[in-house]
């Protein structure tokens, strides 16, 4: 976990409970595929990690600067349309064809995010929504290099011999194995310099721009980097999917998904995508069996949104991680506190005595 | 000592992953439900969402055939039984859809979905487990180009081929009378926009100049500049790739701008019943083609009319009759063949024989080419006198085609 | 020529729904900084009602506003008191458009539920009918419908204007700290703020579904202009989205003439880019605009 509090206690014993606890979550993943019943679980366990990859690879940007893109289908969608032209247009190697469609998209983030991080967050947010939408009618309107409404058929990476299982099963692992590269490139950010300067924008840009962060470059760099990984999970998506089509990848339903899973999760924490990710996967599985004749799943992804903003703002995992503090010990350590937690702080002691220094 | 808090979560996060995988994987078994005495047919369909309205149709024909089939004896003796999923009008929805039909659910055949973009997502999957694959709506050119081997088409004529025998009724006219200007709208959807650049194709062959072409997205609601630049160009005839709500509102909108061709066709929409009142009841003239009429002379189709009448309490219409055609012909290879088992080597008895061999149906007899393509034509209609009369071709006619429209 | 005239009168009848529409956008964004996802959910919502009380009572659907546009400032105000009231101040911005974002989804969904995903239309006895000024055919519906959303920014102007009330909003739009020193109580000026904001949206929903077919999914493709148009007039500034959107509706309906429709929808997103790219805080934005 990333939270600073870790950092400060020993290693020994904890670290390896931590990499005993790695190793598991390892294991959970990799022997799904044996457990699975059918391949019908093995295609939900597939569409799972791709929520994850995407989940994570959209908490480059919000989780570390706390800009909220409620678009990011468009770099999954333009990753995996890149992908499929790549391959298509000037018969590629898929895999390269994947991560050039990437680099690609990555560098169409460029431009985009220049244009909408220049001022603060409403601006990126209606940038955000509208870029999907504009390419959801450019893609849709310009037929004789996307295919248009008619769609695009992704040309399959492994031979006619290989049989739909089996092909679940490989790209099950490739997705895992994407998200297991985003999860340490994460990881690696938040323990750098440059994670730490993301965080303090995500806590108080103005602040953080007056001590000296250059702020408009390092949100640029994770919105890229985030546009990249998204990209990756797009095109890898498009790959065993097989079939693109706009309305359906340029969908901003798709984008909220991604929002959902990491907010329910908890954009702080480097599992929190993850988590999301199975918890939405699933019950979007459970709505549809449930309710399956009925517009229900977008009241309940409304709902669920609604609530985690209102009262879960920061994901499971840190709701479910001060629920379990209080079952031990006051730690004394210093830990991260978001502005807001902080102006809390500092009202509660205005009114009350002034015991809680020490807190911080 | 405390456990961190990371590692808690990391084994909570763990737990729940397992216990969610425990869930979904205690799905039932394939092959179990229904047993030996019924075959069970897998089937998704648009029920929700932006296609739910067609959906809903072909959610009926379906459903009347499988009533109308178990009332006559089943099929092998077998009675059949339907597993209808929702696909929320998505393409992933739809092809997880097929997934779980046939290997959680295990049913024996499967049925199409309904609209061109969900059929090519679909027919993937059933490709890939080696099913049979007969579908009710997708009748773009683009779903035969696939290279599907499983696939075909239940209905007479794809997209391109519906307006042939309007091309061939003014392509029988004097030359002087012809239509010599057209303009075009269609709706940028691979079935809509078949139709009339079909239609396109024949007139531009004739030398029939285009004077406006117009594509509109989906979601278009404000039809008045599309229509502003129809009238603008004064066509003489204006063909509309069209399906219901988009057709009402550029003819609204046309009608605003006092635009009159002397010819006017839509696809789909005018055989909607409830068109005449949602366009103020200035029909007279509107040209149509159609996949299917109540009154067609074919041996199955009264039958057909009058079980559905009974169910229903209306007669059937286009996306009911294909459904309903989707059912006799699946039934017509499993009963010449005498299998109907989810086995690769009885789906591939079942494709080799449709393959080969054409079935009587509600639409007329149908055979199909090497990609699903069905061998024929649609028939035209025409509101004549308030009421839409098949008009085209000659020898089917109700009613004598009306060349120059009246005002509307 | 008849072509350009008649594409341009078009395109001021359309501009001007898009005027009304983005005022009340960017009224939100003026008093509480918040980007109102749900406005165009509402929007359609309004247009659902007038059509069930058109269908229901056989009245003409512009009646149904009585019962609307008091319900939609209410609603407004109860948005903007129980909910986004709720919301932390220093992630407000972020978290009040995810917040009003799960309200549009909620609204799309209940729509569909309610009332399934088929397009529908009010059949008015009028739905064809038009006038011929000088060679221009203009449709009766689109008069009304500009009628109906000239005459309500008129009648916004002169509350912002002319009323106390008007100038304790305009004040908590420009300085919230100062508005409050000086006594207004901002918390419910931005109340009233938020309900005329969605008043606007009953008034539109109707003009709305005079002429046009709806379906629930509908209002994704109504946000997106109306975003980019309060950014280029400058997020909070009620003038200037009401000339942005003339603009950007004239040069929608002008450049269908070359260009089709779904690249003339284009020009949003194109005029969205350029004004960020060369003048972040909008084209008549003031001194809010320069920090979002």
């Amino acid at each position: 976990m990333p939270s600073a509090s870790d950092r400060t206690r020993g290693p020994g014993l904890t670290t390896l409970l931590r990499l005993a606890g790695l190793l598991v979550l390892a294991a959970a993943v990799l022997s799904f595929p044996s457990v699975a019943a059918n391949p019908f679980i093995l295609s939900v366990g597939v569409v799972i990690m791709s929520y994850a990859v995407l989940a994570t690879g959209w908490n480059f940007v919000g989780g570390f600067t706390g800009y909220m893109s409620l678009g990011h289908a468009a770099y999954s969608g333009l990753g995996g349309y890149a992908t499929a032209l790549l391959i298509i247009e000037s018969g590629l190697n898929p895999w390269l064809a994947l991560c050039l469609g990437a680099l690609l998209t990555a560098l169409i983030a460029v431009p985009v995010g220049i244009a909408s991080l220049r001022v603060r967050g409403a601006s990126f947010v209606i940038v955000s929504i509208a870029f999907v939408l504009i390419l959801q009618l450019v893609f849709q309107s310009w037929g004789e290099f996307t295919g248009g409404s008619n769609g695009l058929r992704v040309p399959r990476p492994f031979g006619p011999d290989v049989l739909r299982p089996e092909q679940h099963e490989r790209f099950f692992y490739l997705h895992a194995a994407v998200l297991a590269i985003a999860l340490l490139a994460w990881w690696l950010i938040d323990r750098s310099r440059f994670g730490i300067g993301l965080k303090a924008i995500r806590e108080d840009e103005d602040k953080a721009q007056a001590l000296g962060i250059p702020t408009f470059t390092y949100k640029l760099v994770a919105f890229v980097v985030s546009a990249f990984f998204t990209a990756i999970g797009g095109g890898l998506y498009a790959l065993w999917f097989g079939y693109l089509d706009p309305i359906f990848q340029f969908s901003i339903l798709i984008g909220s998904y991604m929002v959902l899973m990491s907010l329910l999760g908890g954009i702080r924490s480097l599992y929190g995508p993850l988590l999301g990710a199975l918890v939405v996967g699933y019950s979007v599985e459970f709505f549809k069996n449930e309710y399956g004749d009925t517009q229900f799943h977008l009241v309940a992804t409304g709902l669920l949104l609604g609530l985690v903003v209102l009262f879960m703002p920061d994901g499971v995992i840190p709701a479910l991680a001060a629920l379990l503090r209080r079952f031990r010990p006051q730690a004394s350590s210093i830990r991260e506190v978001t502005q807001a937690e902080l102006a809390e702080q500092r009202e509660s002691q205005e009114s009350g005595p002034i015991t809680q220094g020490a807190k911080r | 000592m405390t456990v961190p808090t990371g590692l808690r979560l990391t084994a909570l996060a763990v737990l729940s992953g397992l216990v969610l995988a425990a869930c979904i994987s205690g799905g039932d078994d394939p092959g179990t439900e229904g047993g030996d005495d019924t075959i069970t047919i897998g089937i998704s369909l648009p029920l929700t969402g932006d296609f739910a309205e067609p959906g809903k149709g072909v959610q009926q024909g379906y459903e009347a055939w499988a009533a109308y089939t178990n009332a006559n004896g089943g099929l092998l003796g077998r009675n059949v039984e339907l597993t209808i999923l929702d696909d929320q009008s998505s393409a992933d929805r739809v092809a997880a859809d097929y997934e779980k039909l046939i290997n959680d659910d295990g049913v024996d055949l499967v049925f199409g979905p309904f609209s061109t973009r969900l059929v090519i997502p679909a027919a993937q999957v059933a490709q890939d487990y080696g099913f049979l694959f007969v579908e009710p709506a997708g009748a773009a050119p683009e779903v035969f180009a696939q290279g599907f081997d499983n696939l075909f088409y239940a209905a007479p004529a794809v997209a391109d081929d519906h307006y042939d025998h309007l091309a061939d009724a003014i392509e029988a006219m004097p030359a002087a009378e012809r239509p010599t200007t057209a303009a075009y709208a269609a709706m940028d959807d691979p079935f809509a926009m078949g139709t009339a650049y079909g239609l396109k194709a024949r007139l531009e062959a004739m030398g029939v100049t285009t004077v406006a072409d117009e594509v509109y997205p989906p979601n278009t609601t404000d039809f008045s500049s599309i229509a502003a630049k129809i009238a603008n160009s004064d066509a003489d005839i204006m063909v509309g790739g069209t399906q219901y709500q988009d057709a009402v509102n550029l003819i609204l909108a046309l009608q605003q701008l006092n635009y009159q061709p002397r010819m006017t066709a839509f696809s789909t929409a005018p055989t909607n019943p409830e068109f005449p009142q949602a366009i103020g009841d200035k029909t007279e003239g509107i040209l149509s083609p159609t996949g299917y009429t109540p009154e067609a002379a074919y041996p199955s189709n009264q039958e057909f009319v009058e079980f559905y009448t009974e169910e229903y309490g209306t007669a059937p219409g286009e996306d009911q009759a294909n459904a309903w055609t989707t059912g006799q012909v699946v039934a017509a290879a499993v009963e010449a063949v005498e299998c109907a088992e989810p086995e690769p080597e009885c789906q591939q008895q079942l494709i080799d024989w449709l393959r080969d061999n054409e079935v009587e149906t509600v639409v007329g007899p149908l055979s199909w080419d090497a990609e699903g393509r069905p061998q024929g034509a649609h028939l035209i209609q025409q509101y004549v006198d308030g009421r839409i009369r098949i008009v085209l071709p000659a020898d089917q006619a109700e009613a004598e085609l009306i060349l120059d429209k009246p005002v509307w | 020529m008849s072509l350009f005239v008649q594409s341009l009168v078009l395109g001021i009848l359309l501009g001007g729904l898009y005027a009304l529409l983005a005022a009340g956008l960017t009224l939100y964004f003026g008093v509480m900084r918040v980007v109102m996802i749900a406005h165009s959910a509402f929007l359609i919502l309004a247009a659902y009602l007038a059509w069930v009380f058109a269908r229901e009572t056989g009245l003409d659907p512009l009646f149904s506003m009585v019962a609307t546009v008091p319900l939609f400032f209410v609603l407004g105000v109860a948005i903007q008191r129980l909910l986004i009231a709720r919301l932390r101040p220093a992630t407000l911005t972020m978290m009040s458009v995810l917040l009003t974002f799960s309200i549009a989804l909620v609204i799309e969904g209940l729509l569909g539920y309610v009332f399934t995903g088929t397009q529908r239309r009010i059949q008015l006895p009028y739905g064809g009918a038009d006038i011929e000024v000088a060679g221009v055919n203009v449709a009766v519906v689109k008069l009304i419908a500009f009628g109906l959303a000239a005459l309500s920014l008129l009648a916004l102007y002169l509350v912002l204007t002319r009323t106390r009330f008007g100038q304790a909003l305009r004040a908590t739009i420009q300085h919230p700290e100062a508005a409050r020193l000086v006594g207004i109580d901002t918390e419910r000026t931005a109340g009233y703020g938020f309900g005329i904001g969605l008043a606007t949206a009953a008034v539109g929903g109707t003009a709305l579904a005079l002429d046009s077919t709806i379906y629930p999914s509908m209002h994704w493709h109504w946000i997106g202009p109306l975003m980019a148009i309060i950014v280029v007039g400058g997020l909070g500034s009620i003038p200037g989205a009401a000339i942005a959107a003339m603009l950007l509706g004239m040069g929608q309906a002008l450049l269908q003439i070359p260009l089709s429709t779904t690249w003339a929808q284009t020009i949003f997103y194109v005029a969205l880019f350029v004004t960020l790219m060369v003048r972040p805080q909008g084209f008549f934005g003031g001194r809010l605009a320069q920090r979002f």
